[in-house]
């Protein structure tokens, strides 16, 4: 498989066509109308991802879980919240319980498929929140690409550029998830967990909400061009 | 997949949650309800989370991170805000969202706050679900009630040290700025006025200032709303002319008179070019009064004749008719109406002595059943008895008629102060309760040994007996033989017990409250008998069971039930239920006998508002958990 084919996003993994059920759903989503970028933070939905994956390069790294949740008019509700587990984590005595990690082996082609259809239909087309979002992103795409022949269209916010905009006087790099998370005192279920992470995200995502907003940053259109304009600033310096 | 995300965000939830009260006494299912429903919210430090002018309280607040400073002003206005700051795991807008209400006050987020929040109608289905919830929220309510109690408590002790008298001029009297209309205007806007500032009188003045008239709102439905008078026409026409007026420097005596006078209820205080300073009202003048409790003490015991006890006895009742309105709570206004009558029984005592020479012998004035428990509510009779000593056998049947002649006159002469006569001659004047030690000391030993329906009945008035006057010795006395009987005779305990489970708490299974029990007065609760009577026919076992010589029921409860290892929080759970039913008797009392009906006990359910009927069932809910313990005890 090319760079040049997994960009157009268009290849897919020989042999796994789509059913006429899958192709109709992915269809549905594709329709669905652009979400208004415009709108206050408090009248939009986010939705906050996380993947955990083996190995560091996005264009390789095989995703163990994905892990996304809705943030809706600048509220979490436990209920609005969606995981797919790839793997059986390492015995760990906190195993996630899921129906999908049941199976020792890696998930089939199929089911792969069938939860990535459902994570599309949770992800709707809501503006996409991650902290490093370059490399949940790549990931991502990269798998949406191969298994549904999808290419995501929507805008992606990433806290490791916004956050140190916001708070100039934290002190934490750019990589570091767990230096905002202590300076904020939020505490993780499960550290490194993708759902865990997700949703310790999401708290820095309001958090960062309220102080763009009252910075005038008030919508997600807004935050987009802050973390543009931060990335422009770092990249000429 | 997404099952599993939700499984794991719902247990960490419950997981946080599970670290407080109440929720780690919740029941799972109801637990996991409430993680599942609540939605996690951020408020940046000093963003208002809730308060008055949002509107009925949207939800239950549950401070997951960060401290929220709430500044309250409990009730009733013009007391100064009090504040409080709340953090992780504290709830907050519990008492707004039962009453579907706005809060008072707000809730401000100190630093960055996390909150879970519950919707309303989560809220109330949480309630319903758990039985440990709905506890935690109706104690939260009792103690809400209690601290705006303490709080009026307070303003009423302020008020007091002020020492306004009837003797204050009227400068002094009138609390705030006069509101008048010019007499052109027009109806509508006086009442507008009146609406806005919630006043009950409007002054017509003239361009001088000079008042030429008064409306009120009895006029409102008399002179507008009935006629059909056009709002629009001028005040002048619907206004009472001539009002009564008095200079600055009358004092509060002059403006009663006035009001006596001439049937009215304002008088307006004006200054030497006769232009409007105030307004005083009848409310204002009774209010005043209210003060004086050290000058009713001093006229009580400096009182000569029966005739100034006479008026003494209804400063008393005035005066704890004012407390009553002043929020003052149930245990302080009993207690206080129990002293002043101690007081005032006393002084009716010894002007008798003056007439009776009782000297040389022991002897004891006793209080019997509510008095003799100090608990006593507006409407009371008399209960009371005499003990005495005899040395020598054969002078016994000369001294007691001695006793007796002296007693009918102080029974008579406290019928003449107010106390009524006991309708079932439970008097010192009555030769069965006017005895030697030796003579009660049978008569008790006999109830407890033969313990029927009678006896039992007996000893739930004569047990708490309680001293007044003379030998207080005789009645501990009395009281240490009574111990020796009960605590060898746990039999009649047992059947005190059964007595006092005879009655249940009026809870329904399906509606609050059972109202069915008097035909003849349908819809209500006596709160005597099926009220307060619980808790004190359990606080007497109790405390005979335990040798506590206390006769209060608040007292017994505290003394006994630290022995009987009751722990500190359920014993003030019962002590406020009980106090509360006390405080809407006295209420009731005063609104019957303000509407010229002798006090009964019947009250509606329904009359009371939301929060009340919650109180009062978490009241009942206590008097069923005593009743519990006594058959736990008495295996019954």
């Amino acid at each position: 498989m090319s760079w040049i084919s997994r960009f157009l996003g268009t290849q897919r993994i020989p042999g796994e066509a789509l059913t006429a059920r899958q192709e109709q759903l992915v269809a549905g989503w594709r329709q669905l109308p652009d979400v208004d970028l415009r709108r206050s933070h408090y009248r939009c939905r986010y939705v906050v991802i996380d993947v955990e994956a083996t190995g560091g390069d996005p264009d390789s790294a095989q995703p163990r879980a994905i892990a996304a949740l809705a943030l809706v008019d600048g509220q979490i509700a436990f209920r609005d919240a969606w995981q797919l587990v790839l793997e059986e984590p390492v015995a760990g005595a906190h195993a996630v319980p899921s129906s999908m990690a049941a199976a020792a082996e890696p998930l089939a082609a199929s089911s792969m498929v069938e939860g990535l259809i459902a994570f599309l239909a949770f992800l709707g087309k809501a503006p996409l929140v991650a902290y490093n979002a370059n490399y949940v992103r790549r990931v991502i795409r990269r798998v949406l690409a191969e298994y549904l022949g999808v290419r995501l269209q929507q805008p992606w916010l990433d806290l490791a550029w916004i956050l140190p905009d916001l708070f100039r006087e934290v002190d934490a790099g750019p990589e570091r998830l767990d230096a905002w998370l202590e300076h904020f005192g939020i505490d993780s279920i499960k550290r490194h967990d993708a759902l865990s992470d997700a949703f310790a995200t999401a708290q820095l995502l309001q958090i960062a909400m309220a102080h763009a907003a009252s910075r005038g940053f008030d919508t997600p259109a807004s935050l987009r061009e802050l973390e543009k304009a931060r990335r422009h600033m770092r990249q000429s310096a | 997949m997404s099952n599993s995300a939700v499984e794991t965000l719902v247990s960490a939830c419950i997981r946080f949650l599970q670290a407080y009260p109440p929720f780690d006494q919740m029941e799972a299912a109801a637990l996991r309800f409430l993680a599942e429903r609540v939605r996690l919210l951020h408020y940046p430090k000093g963003a208002r989370i809730l308060s008055t002018e949002m509107g009925v309280a949207p939800a239950l607040y549950i401070v997951h991170r960060g401290r929220v400073r709430a500044k309250s002003t409990v009730g009733l206005g013009s007391g100064e805000p009090t504040s409080a700051t709340l953090g992780p795991g504290q709830a907050f807008a519990i008492g707004a969202l039962m009453a579907q209400r706005p809060t008072f006050g707000a809730y401000l987020a100190q630093d960055d706050v996390f909150c879970y929040e519950l919707s309303a109608d989560d809220f109330f289905a949480l309630t319903q679900k758990s039985a440990a919830f709905n506890l935690f929220c109706t104690q939260h309510i009792a103690g809400l009630l209690k601290q705006s109690q303490q709080q009026l408590q307070l303003q009423f002790a302020q008020r007091a040290a002020e020492q306004k008298t009837m003797n204050s001029p009227l400068a002094a009297v009138v609390k705030r700025d006069a509101v008048a209309v010019a007499a052109t205007a027009s109806i509508r806007q006086a009442v507008e006025l009146m609406a806005e500032r919630h006043l009950g009188s409007m002054v017509v003045v003239d361009d001088q200032e000079v008042p030429v008239g008064i409306f009120t709102l009895s006029d409102v439905l008399k002179r507008i709303v009935l006629p059909g008078t056009s709002l629009e026409q001028p005040i002048s026409n619907v206004m009472s002319s001539t009002p009564a007026t008095l200079p600055l420097a009358a004092n509060a005596h002059d403006a009663a008179l006035l009001m006596a006078m001439r049937g009215i209820r304002h008088v307006l205080a004006v200054d030497e070019g006769g232009r409007l300073r105030g307004v005083v009202s009848e409310r204002d003048l009774f209010k005043l009064q209210g003060a004086g409790l050290r000058q009713i003490r001093h006229a009580i015991d400096a009182a000569s004749s029966i005739e100034v006890l006479q008026h003494a006895r209804g400063d008393v009742r005035q005066l704890s008719l004012t407390m009553l309105a002043e929020g003052v709570g149930a245990a302080e206004i009993t207690q206080f109406i129990s002293t002043l009558n101690d007081t005032v029984t006393r002084r009716v005592l010894e002007l008798n002595l003056e007439r009776h020479d009782l000297y040389g012998i022991d002897w004891a004035w006793l209080s019997f059943g509510s008095e003799g428990r100090d608990e006593q509510t507006f409407t009371t009779d008399q209960d009371n008895g005499i003990v005495f000593i005899c040395t020598d056998i054969m002078d016994r049947e000369l001294t007691q008629l001695r006793f007796l002649e002296f007693a009918r006159d102080v029974n008579a002469d406290l019928d003449r102060c107010g106390f009524p006569l006991c309708k079932g001659n439970i008097m010192a004047g009555n030769p069965e309760l006017c005895l030697t030690l030796e003579e009660w000391e049978e008569k008790f030993a006999q109830w407890v040994r033969t313990p029927e329906p009678q006896a039992l009945l007996n000893a739930t008035i004569f047990f708490d007996f309680r001293p007044l006057f003379g030998r207080f010795n005789l009645a501990h006395r009395l009281r240490l033989s009574l111990f020796r009987q009960t605590r060898g005779n746990p039999l009649f305990l047992r059947m005190l017990a059964e007595n006092a489970l005879s009655v249940s708490p009026p809870l329904g299974r399906i509606r609050d409250f059972v109202t069915g029990a008097d035909p003849e007065h349908p819809g209500t609760i006596d709160l005597k008998k099926f009220g307060v009577r619980l808790f004190t026919d359990a606080a007497r076992v109790f405390a005979l069971a335990n040798s506590v010589e206390a006769t209060n029921t608040v007292q017994r409860l505290r003394r006994a039930g630290a022995v009987m290892n009751i722990s500190g929080d359920d014993l003030a759970a019962s002590i406020e239920g009980f106090n509360f039913i006390q405080l809407l008797r006295l209420r009731h009392q005063h609104f019957e006998q303000e509407h010229g009906r002798p006090g009964d006990n019947l009250i509606r359910p329904d009359d009371l508002n939301e929060i009340e009927r919650r109180v009062l069932k978490e009241a009942f809910r206590q008097a069923r958990k005593l009743q519990a313990r006594l058959k736990l005890d008495y295996q019954l």
